[in-house]
């Protein structure tokens, strides 16, 4: 399919991407992984696995544990650390022509400045992707992300160390996300990713164990789709920065709903691990839908609800 | 990489034992690249809230067709035990490493504990390929649960049966079995390839370790992409005297040597 033509074309926070469809970070490894099923020319953008400023080993097993059209994991952000990861997985991301967005993650404000310094001075990296809403950690990770004035400490602090397009990843375990969001933008993000995973469990009724042995995990998939399109739709009517949706995008279809719940992107993820090509079905199914509805810019899609007042 | 996503249809989906079906379909690429131990991703139904794939060893490989010999453990794997010949099915693989059987085994030892033998019947057949000798041990919970006896008898591989419940063999593990193999100290290089629920794993472990028999075992686990992504499958693995990382089953496995696995935190 032509996905050249500019219709698609989209530009997150001074990120140019050829198509709003990004990768969500955690669902695709280092980009190399799915390298047999997905040309990585074809995406806007390759969001990579959460990196933290040394190794961290993860949580222990059981890690996953599928629920009703969902999963839960409990990973702990197991990463080779931000020196591995521009040595080792970065120059192959440079082979390709597509921005390469990293994930951050740290469990105090000095872990993430440390992350933030070396990529913005490491070759390739596009952008950054500041994780304040991981569920899977003691401290730190969403624990900035539930509280506005953390949050908007945190992102205020990187904003000095960092010339590079930052999005800020939100968490759905708060009561009111707008006002993180507002919190997030004056403190100088370039656009939010919404959402991440919601905090949830699963019981053995036989064992009366947990299912994960973090005991609590982040659901993610299907499930979750409808709460990810309020909370996109909640923060699109209070903030102006751009939006990168995502929560349970399966298809083109689920996409094109959050372009109009008012994402300017959208990343696809848990459906990675159920089919290596979901991403790039997803740019085709958002391309047809343009097609087919005579428009000429995803931009005309962006918050386009029709509702009657 | 050599890895497929392939759409197919099953040939067939047959009852083999209790709570255990063979599902034969084609999958031309796959069965070409197909080594021993390695494993398929299938999708299975998108429907019915069934979200992931569910991964499956390669039991044997014919010409274009492949089959899997499974259990049912779950709601994937009840509703695959219902779908008939025509039915769609999605297959990922062949993914995973293989087993060694460079270092020729004189004999090679199969352990295979419940649908665990399955992970070893594509090895079999590669030992017996290259005329191995080679005794499978079959460990069931009782006689009508038991695998894969006439499928190796077949290939010249030499089975000793236990069930929990004694209703056919020895009556007790398939690690009694082992254990008495290895103390007749007769076995010119025995190596052992070993597959099952893992606390029979982790007491092959326990004996091959006393006997210094060099030990390969398929390890199993749940698992979300199967393609190295998600992190979902590890197990903790020993890189050197103390330290631990914990491994993809998918990626780095699902074959890994039973001396290098933390079997007392796994």
């Amino acid at each position: 399919m032509n996905t050249q033509n500019n219709s698609l074309n989209v530009n997150i926070g001074g990120i140019r991407m050829r198509n709003p469809v990004m990768t969500a970070s955690g669902t695709f490894g280092y980009g190399s992984e799915y390298a047999d099923f997905v040309d990585l020319n074809r995406l806007g953008a390759v969001v990579v696995k959460g990196v933290t400023s040394v190794p961290w080993s993860g949580n222990p097993m059981n890690r996953i544990m599928e629920t009703p059209s969902g999963m839960l994991n409990a990973i702990g952000l197991q990463n080779v650390g931000v020196d591995g990861f521009i040595a080792e997985k970065l120059p192959y991301l440079q082979d390709f022509d597509v921005p390469v967005i990293v994930n951050v993650c740290g469990k105090t404000v000095e872990e993430y400045l440390t992350v933030v310094k070396k990529l913005t001075v490491a070759e390739g990296v596009a952008g950054i992707e500041l994780n304040i809403s991981c569920p899977n950690l003691d401290c730190g990770g969403m624990s900035f992300g539930v509280n506005a004035k953390l949050a908007h400490e945190l992102v205020k602090e990187v904003r000095t160390k960092t010339q590079l397009p930052l999005l800020v990843k939100l968490s759905p375990n708060v009561t009111d996300i707008t006002v993180i969001a507002r919190a997030i933008e004056e403190a100088g993000a370039d656009a939010l990713s919404a959402i991440n995973t919601l905090l949830g469990m699963a019981i053995n009724a036989e064992t009366r164990e947990p299912e994960l042995a973090n005991i609590t995990g982040g659901l993610s998939g299907p499930a979750i789709k409808p709460v990810a399109l309020r909370l996109v739709w909640e923060v699109y009517k209070s903030v102006s920065i751009p939006i990168v949706g995502m929560g349970g995008i399966m298809t083109g279809t689920d996409a094109v709903e959050f372009f109009i719940a008012g994402a300017s992107a959208v990343a696809v993820g848990t459906a990675n691990f159920v089919n290596p090509q979901a991403s790039l079905e997803v740019v085709d199914g958002i391309y047809t839908y343009l097609e087919n509805a005579d428009m000429k810019s995803i931009k005309e899609l962006v918050g386009s609800l029709k509702i009657d007042v | 990489m050599n890895t497929f996503d392939t759409h197919t249809t099953i040939i067939s989906n047959e009852k083999v034992a209790e709570d255990h079906y063979l599902l034969r379909c084609e999958c031309s690429d796959i069965a070409k690249f197909a080594r021993p131990g390695q494993f398929i991703h299938v999708m299975i139904s998108q429907g019915a809230g069934l979200l992931l794939r569910r991964p499956f060893t390669i039991y044997t490989v014919n010409g274009r067709e492949i089959t899997m010999l499974y259990q049912i453990i779950g709601e994937g794997t009840k509703q695959l035990s219902k779908m008939r010949r025509e039915a769609s099915i999605q297959v990922l693989g062949p993914l995973g490493n293989t087993f060694d059987i460079a270092k020729n085994p004189e004999p090679a030892i199969l352990v295979g504990g419940g649908a665990g033998i399955a992970s070893l019947m594509l090895l079999a057949v590669a030992l017996r390929a290259q005329d191995t000798p080679t005794i499978g041990l079959i460990g069931a919970q009782h006689q009508d649960r038991l695998l894969s006896v006439d499928d190796l008898e077949e290939i010249g591989v030499k089975v000793h049966i236990a069930t929990d419940d004694g209703s056919v063999g020895h009556h007790g593990f398939v690690t009694d079995i082992l254990t008495d193999l290895l103390h007749k100290n007769d076995l010119h290089q025995p190596t052992i390839y070993a597959c099952g629920p893992h606390g029979m794993l982790a007491a092959v472990a326990k004996i091959t370790e006393k006997f210094e028999v060099p030990t390969q075992v398929a390890m199993e686990n749940r698992m979300g992409c199967a393609m190295g992504v998600c992190l979902g499958c590890v197990c903790p693995v020993y890189i050197d005297d103390k330290r631990i990382e914990y491994q993809r089953v998918c990626t780095e496995g699902p074959v890994f040597n039973a001396s290098d696995i933390a079997w007392e935190i796994s």
